[in-house]
């Protein structure tokens, strides 16, 4: 079943009723999430992301727009109704139960046709607890628990109601940075599995990129860019975007653009037919320098970090917007660096162009 | 986070509370301010048919009362003596606990045995102890006497024939409030050890190290570091101390009875809350009206005082 | 008097210590523990004193120079004490408005404290900070008004006037709505995702998790019941409506020669402390952790 947001817009009050200042948490954003999939929010803190998030689960009200599962506008359905699962950031387990009456606890909450018998609700918490592999735990309370075991519980419970979607605000985000790694497989495994439709959010591009089969990038509650994570990585819409995707970070320079030829500083750095003349931002992702003694690029190196299969190599440039410089070459190549200047040209593919004003794309027509 | 629109849910929840609060609590505010007003009010007389004009009698009444005053007297007179003894004493007290190791726990459930216990109760504990008993009193006849244990532990130091009067008929006033400043201490003490005591232990130890490796003295890392800390819980023992103070009466009926005095000389050592009672107890409701919003007043009064010295003291 | 500095450092520093200041430090731990012993000794000794007057003859309670022990132990004054101050009565009926004004009491509180810590109605605030106002008003006020009002509903005399003005108080739905706030928000979030109404979610969640607060105030309210004495004495005229510690005070308890008989009198006394003292012995760590956050007798 896919997900709808038709011009989803949150607002909250201000907080301060005299300066009556509203803040838009969530503005006018409108997609389509695909039926099966894994999608990643993204964005950094406040952003809306979670206020996105809440807004699918039905416990914050849009103050506009439409939110649709499948073809049912579930805009005014309550949260328990909708058939969601969701987990929390710090899992809220009921600290006083056992895994198993956690497990069981929204079960026994289904009314109607959908009410189960006793046996077939123990069934049925055996059988998502084995597929978050914590069949073993069932009579142990949360406080017995790892934080990588909470975890799981959290996402069986809200796997146990069969959800038609589930949705897990920054799953990893109290995990270690070992157990992240581990977890983040584990719910690639689990939603591959159930094949339910799932959305999590998340501040830290490298999980939305790892595990997403698409990733929704966020800035102050405005949608930037969706699409699935190579893509959005090698097509940013805009500044942003470049700056967000990537570790490490794009590095920025100031550029202008004179002739159909991209300078930076003094040099032409790049052809770029059919920008016309102005100032640009230029992001060079670090994989983007090729280490060039004759290359057009050039700044002072300060540092040479090895990192085993690759160098990285840290220098400064007065046309950088950064105060530094980093680039990732190949560890065969670190041989070619001496002295205290490095040149090097560019891989065309990995260089992007923004406007100077609105930090939007910048695409030449055709780039060699 | 969560959008409410059945806001009737939330005061079908309050509902019970807020029924109860409207008749017995918030009636009352507006009633007896009312009370407080209407000139020599009576429910006695008001059931007769009488009416009353508006005006300050009662409270003129209240404070031209020797009765009252005399009631005023003995509150502040308790309140003065018994809030900075009992501070003082649980601070020494929560400190020294909070500087051993051996016997802690035991001595401070000790220390807190006497909030648990019924202030009649032991107030009566406490007149058996001050008691003077027998032909002490005046009857020759008499061979069995005993002037109390307090008298007889203070013998050991005085000599053998020397006793006071405590709380007897013919005993003097200073003995009087002797025993219920002794009273009301021992009463007080536990609340206050443990308050004190929990502010000590979540005091950062690192200050007292940092302390010792400037070898700073003993009394000093007391005065410098240790009150200072616990200035919050010191204010907060202090301004409850005071309210309490001023409600000071059923330890006096533990120690003396109702009649709030020696046999010979009732209502001695009466007060304000006494004073209040009385007037209801005699259909006096607009006398005891005034009463408590003087004595509200009061509180009210040395409550701001107390948050305004400690606004400037208090270092939190 | 040490602090916890030379505790928590003399291992460090100890063989470094100059022999004058090791004395110094010996002298200033004999000091504390006998100022500790000894106000430990001012405060148990009121209760020692209660309990062997309590099993004394009236002659050994007499004597010129007092035992420490007594002599010849007189259980029959706890039998005649419980006559004749009509005990057995008072403790079924203390009994009786403790437990009902207990369970009345924790079942508004709970439902009171729920709404202001997790519903949203308009004026939420204001009606709490209003609660909290009136904390500070001295009881007497509302007792003058309150005398009036159970007159006027002919409720003198009846369970009804010891156990009804007394259910709601503001203090104990202040620490149980303190309580609930800290349990996460998530926690209610969950269970609404889950369609739980939120009265099972107060149920099944927030009152298992605040079972400590509620402990303590059951153990605050009943302890209130047991103590209380100027408001039963206001409202019942006859004496088999009273309460226990009515009794204690209003009972006459005299000797042949119309002297107070204070074995009998202290056998009384013993007797209405015993409960006390098992609640205390038991559920110390609750009234501990109750009484801290309040300042409020009872």
């Amino acid at each position: 079943m896919h997900i709808e947001l038709r011009n989803l817009t949150k607002i909250f009050p201000s907080r301060n009723k005299k300066s009556g200042e509203e803040v838009i948490a969530v503005n006018d954003f409108s997609f389509t999430i695909p039926d099966g999939q894994l999608i990643g929010l993204l964005g950094p803190s406040g952003c809306g992301k979670s206020t996105t998030l809440y807004m699918i689960s039905g416990l914050q009200k849009p103050s506009g727009g439409q939110i649709f599962f499948g073809d049912e506008d579930v805009t005014e359905v309550a949260p328990e109704d909708r058939g969601i699962g969701l987990v929390f950031q710090n899992y809220a387990l009921y600290p006083h139960l056992t895994v198993k009456q956690n497990i069981l606890f929204p079960l026994q909450n289904l009314r109607g046709k959908d009410k189960m018998t006793k046996e077939a609700m123990i069934e049925r918490a055996y059988q998502v607890a084995k597929l978050v592999q914590i069949d073993e735990l069932m009579d142990r309370k949360p406080s017995e628990l790892s934080g990588g075991q909470q975890q799981r519980v959290a996402i069986a419970r809200a796997l146990a109601k069969m959800p038609r979607v589930l949705l897990l605000d920054e799953p990893l985000s109290n995990l270690d940075a070992r157990l992240r790694l581990q977890t983040r497989e584990e719910i690639r495994r689990i939603q591959k599995e159930t094949g339910i439709t799932t959305v999590f959010v998340t501040h830290d591009q490298e999980e939305a990129m790892s595990i997403s089969d698409m990733i929704v990038v966020m800035k102050l509650g405005v949608l930037q860019q969706i699409g699935k994570p190579q893509e959005v990585y090698n097509d940013p819409a805009n500044l942003f975007v470049a700056k967000f995707l990537g570790t490490p970070p794009i590095n920025i320079f100031k550029g202008t653009v004179r002739g159909g030829k991209l300078f930076i500083g003094e040099s032409a750095v790049l052809d770029v037919p059919g920008v016309a003349d102005q100032d640009v931002h230029v992001g060079i992702r670090p994989e983007g320098f090729v280490l060039d003694a004759n290359g057009p690029l050039t700044c002072q190196l300060s540092n040479v970090e090895v990192m085993g299969r690759d160098v990285s190599i840290v220098c400064s440039s007065e046309a950088s917007e950064n105060p530094i410089i980093r680039a990732i070459i190949d560890a065969d190549d670190r041989l070619a660096i001496s002295g205290n200047t490095v040149a090097f040209s560019l891989k065309p593919h990995k260089v992007f162009l923004f406007g100077a004003q609105d930090e939007k794309r910048i695409r030449p027509s055709e780039v060699k | 986070m969560v959008d409410s629109k059945h806001q009737w849910k939330a005061w079908l929840y309050l509902a019970p509370a807020l029924v109860l609060l409207l008749v017995f609590t918030v009636w009352p505010i507006i009633n007896t301010v009312r009370l407080a007003f209407l000139e020599g009010y009576s429910g006695m007389k008001a059931a007769g048919g009488a009416t009353f004009t508006f005006g300050l009698e009662n409270f003129e009444k209240v404070i031209t009362y020797k009765k009252f005053t005399l009631t005023l007297k003995n509150t502040l007179l308790l309140c003065v003596l018994t809030v900075p003894i009992s501070t003082f004493l649980a601070l020494l007290i929560a400190v020294a606990l909070n500087s051993i190791k051996p016997l802690q726990k035991t001595l401070q459930t000790i220390f807190f045995l006497p909030y648990v216990t019924n202030s009649i109760a032991i107030g009566m504990v406490f007149a058996a102890m001050f008691n003077v008993v027998g032909s002490a009193l005046g009857t020759p006849n008499e061979n069995l006497t005993s002037v109390g244990i307090v008298n007889n532990i203070l013998q050991i130091f005085t000599g053998k024939d020397h006793y006071v009067s405590w709380i007897n008929s013919n005993s003097p006033e200073w003995a009087n409030m002797f025993v219920m400043t002794v009273y009301i201490v021992w009463n007080a003490l536990p609340f206050k050890i443990l308050v004190l005591l929990g502010g000590l232990q979540a005091i950062n130890k690192q200050y007292y190290d940092a302390a010792k490796i400037d070898s700073t003295p003993r009394w000093r890392v007391f005065t410098r570091i240790t009150v200072p800390l616990l200035s919050p819980m010191l204010a907060y023992v202090i301004i409850t101390g005071f309210i309490g103070g001023f409600k000071e009466y059923t330890s006096i009926v533990g120690v003396f009875g109702d009649k709030m005095g020696p046999p010979d000389a009732p209502g001695r050592l009466n007060t304000m809350v006494g004073f209040i009672y009385d007037s209801l107890a005699q259909n006096r409701e607009g006398l005891a009206s005034a009463a408590a919003i003087i004595l509200f007043g009061i509180i009210l009064v040395v409550t701001f005082i107390n948050l305004w010295v400690s606004k400037k003291r208090v270092h939190y | 008097m040490t602090t916890i500095a030379e505790k928590k450092l003399a291992p460090s520093g100890s063989n470094k210590l100059s022999t004058s200041s090791r004395i110094r430090r010996t002298i200033m731990g004999i000091i504390t523990y006998a100022f500790l012993l000894l106000m430990a000794l001012i405060v148990i000794f009121p209760f020692y004193w209660m309990i062997i007057s309590s099993l004394k003859t009236l002659e050994e309670y007499k004597l010129n120079v007092p035992t420490f022990w007594p002599r010849l132990i007189q259980l029959k004054n706890y039998a005649d004490a419980f006559q004749a101050a009509n005990l057995g009565r008072l403790f079924l009926n203390t009994a009786y408005v403790g437990i009902v004004s207990t369970i009345l009491s924790l079942i508004i509180t709970i439902l009171t404290a729920f709404a202001f810590a997790r519903l949203e109605f308009k004026g939420k605030n204001a009606l709490f900070g209003f609660l909290l106002a009136t904390m500070m008003i001295p009881g007497e006020l509302f007792t003058i008004t309150n005398y009036q009002t159970v007159n006027a509903f002919n409720w003198m005399d009846t369970y009804t006037v010891l156990i009804v003005p007394f259910l709601v108080s503001v203090f104990y739905i202040y620490l149980l709505r303190q309580n609930f706030l800290q349990i996460p928000n998530e926690l209610y979030l969950a269970a609404k995702v889950d369609g739980t109404s939120d009265f099972k979610y107060l149920w099944k969640v927030m009152v298992p998790l605040a079972l400590p607060t509620l402990i303590s105030i059951t153990i605050l309210k009943m302890m209130g019941a047991w103590n209380s004495y100027v408001w039963p004495r206001l409202v019942t005229k006859s004496e088999d409506m009273r309460l226990i510690t009515n009794g204690l005070r209003g009972a006459s308890m005299k000797d042949a020669t119309g002297e107070t008989h204070f074995p009998m009198q202290m056998a009384a006394v013993t007797m209405v402390s015993f409960p006390l003292f098992m609640v205390f012995v038991f559920l110390r760590k609750y009234i501990m952790s109750g009484v801290s956050r309040s300042g409020i007798k009872g």
